[in-house]
């Protein structure tokens, strides 16, 4: 572990890098592509599994 | 006695009992593993010389990529497994994986995508490996339709087993395709049989996030064949007493 | 040999099954020059790629109801009730299927390649690989059409697309050598490799298919 990459949080967000170029909006779109599509897949068989859990009682 | 412990688990029942036991533990310590090398991959380690922070999309893409080859090759195995012994746990298991693997696939081909935009200047080439994973993907979409197709269980169990095993020769194509063709696509960074060409101070937090990605897709797994046992049981007597 | 003669003759009365497909194919290669500027002297660049495509086509469309109508009219019943093995008088259907429509539609698709690259050595060149691709391409489209037997050709193309996918990479490794001058020979035996892997996988596979879909 070293220390933090970034200084401040606009930085984190943005994750300018040393060519100049803003790669915070590739990251953080796929972190929430990422993270939508696991959540959406866990609720999505949750229900299915509630709704068939009622029918078998 | 471990033959007793590992021929336990072809009873649908048996293996329902365990997972359930086991899903708990496996959800907290996949989520807490994932989301801390999520953290450190994203904040902690230093930018990349030649790609600069874009690189960070490693820690979310490769596990997707690695997972997805996986679970189709475990597919295979269960797929070989129902065939020859006839365990009707394996055809529920490859069953259940199949839609778990299409997500990841997906996941794997739009963080691709995303990267190459930074990258190379494109979001898709044409190039072996992203074709090939397409290819995957389409393999997992067919299979799903392929068993949904059929409302006789058995028969759509076999044939899906079939397909499976057919289907598994693009694995390999997949994994050796970075090696076989020019690409544009990055050679494999981890290797078996060499040192790791990608910095170690980068390289935990990606072992971390794969561990942690593959116990959250263990856990849907479990969900997938919990949901898929509950369907093909419905009528048992013990279902109605485990529910 | 008596089942060899009897599914040629099958086949052969039945003309829009072998006909048509070798029809379907000529029409898209001859309307492939119609779409683009009719003096485009790099016709040949896309010529090949035009050429496998079509082929894959043709091929789907050939084995459309391979399998169909004998299960059916029940005589694929009868079949796998004779003592003779199931796989080899499926593999002697689809090597039938390969002579009358795989074969032809090789021959016109090398003319085609002789006519528009101009050049004999080239046409006569692609034939022994237009050969193999055929009978791989009927083998798979016929896995294909054997899982979906009762379920309609949609979902047969849809699972069998991505087996082919590869080989048409392969293909499209041709091209790049023929339109480079190189020697393209090593992937006509790579081809030959997995045909010879096919020839003998896929009619047990698709035995034990169609048993399943009799039970």
């Amino acid at each position: 572990m070293s220390k933090f990459a970034f200084n401040s949080i606009s930085e984190a967000f943005t994750m300018q890098s040393l060519n100049g170029q803003n790669h915070g909006f590739y990251v953080w779109s796929v972190l929430a592509i990422v993270f939508f599509t696991l959540l959406i897949t866990f609720l999505v068989y949750k229900y299915k599994l509630k709704k068939i859990s009622k029918k078998i009682k | 006695m471990i033959k007793k412990f590992i021929h336990q688990f072809a009873s649908p029942k048996t293996y329902l009992f365990q997972v359930t036991r086991a899903y708990p533990y496996i959800f907290v310590t996949s989520i807490l593993i994932y989301i801390i090398s999520i953290f450190w991959g994203l904040f902690l380690t230093p930018e990349d010389f030649v790609q600069g922070n874009s690189y960070r999309i490693i820690y979310l893409h490769v596990p997707a990529s690695f997972i997805s080859q996986a679970l189709y090759g475990g597919m295979a195995i269960a797929s070989a497994i129902f065939l020859i012994w006839k365990v009707k746990l394996s055809a529920y298991l490859v069953k259940s994986i199949a839609p778990i693997g299409a997500m990841t696939t997906f996941i794997a081909l739009i963080s691709g995508s995303i990267w190459g935009i930074p990258t190379w200047g494109t979001w898709w080439a044409w190039d072996a490996r992203i074709v090939s994973t397409l290819i995957l993907f389409i393999m997992y979409l067919g299979l799903i339709s392929l068993h949904d197709s059929f409302a006789n269980y058995e028969k759509a169990d076999k044939f899906l087993a079939v397909l499976v095993l057919v289907g598994s020769v693009n694995i390999p194509i997949i994994k050796m395709s970075v090696e076989w063709w020019s690409t544009l696509h990055q050679s494999a960074s981890i290797t078996i049989s060499d040192k790791p060409t990608i910095d170690p101070s980068m390289l935990y937090p990606l072992f971390g996030s794969m561990i942690g990605f593959t116990g959250i897709v263990v856990c849907l797994v479990i969900l997938s064949s919990k949901l898929h046992i509950f369907v093909r049981e419905k009528n048992k007597s013990w279902i109605k007493d485990y529910v | 040999m008596k089942i060899f003669y009897f599914e040629f003759l099958k086949l052969r009365k039945k003309s829009r099954g072998w006909i048509g497909p070798i029809l379907v194919f000529v029409l898209i290669m001859t309307a492939f020059p119609l779409t683009v500027e009719f003096l485009n002297e790099d016709l040949d660049q896309a010529f090949f790629s035009v050429l496998w495509i079509a082929l894959m086509l043709v091929m789907m469309l050939a084995t459309e109801d391979i399998f169909l109508e004998d299960y059916n009219d029940g005589s694929l019943e009868q079949l796998a009730l004779k003592n003779q093995s199931l796989a080899l008088i499926l593999g002697t259907k689809i090597f039938i299927y390969w002579m009358l429509i795989g074969v032809p539609i090789s021959i016109i698709g090398s003319f085609y390649g002789f006519g528009i690259t101009r050049s004999f050595d080239l046409g006569l060149n692609i034939l022994p690989i237009l050969l193999v691709t055929s009978y791989i391409f009927l083998n798979v489209f016929s896995f294909g059409n054997a899982l979906s037997l009762t379920k309609g050709s949609v979902l047969g193309t849809l699972i069998t697309m991505p087996l082919v996918l590869p080989l048409l990479v392969v293909l499209g490794k041709v091209v790049i050598s023929i339109n480079i001058g190189l020697n393209y020979f090593g992937f006509l035996v790579l081809l030959l490799g997995i045909l010879s892997i096919i020839i003998v996988v896929i009619p047990l596979i698709i035995s034990f298919i169609i048993r399943a879909h009799l039970e």
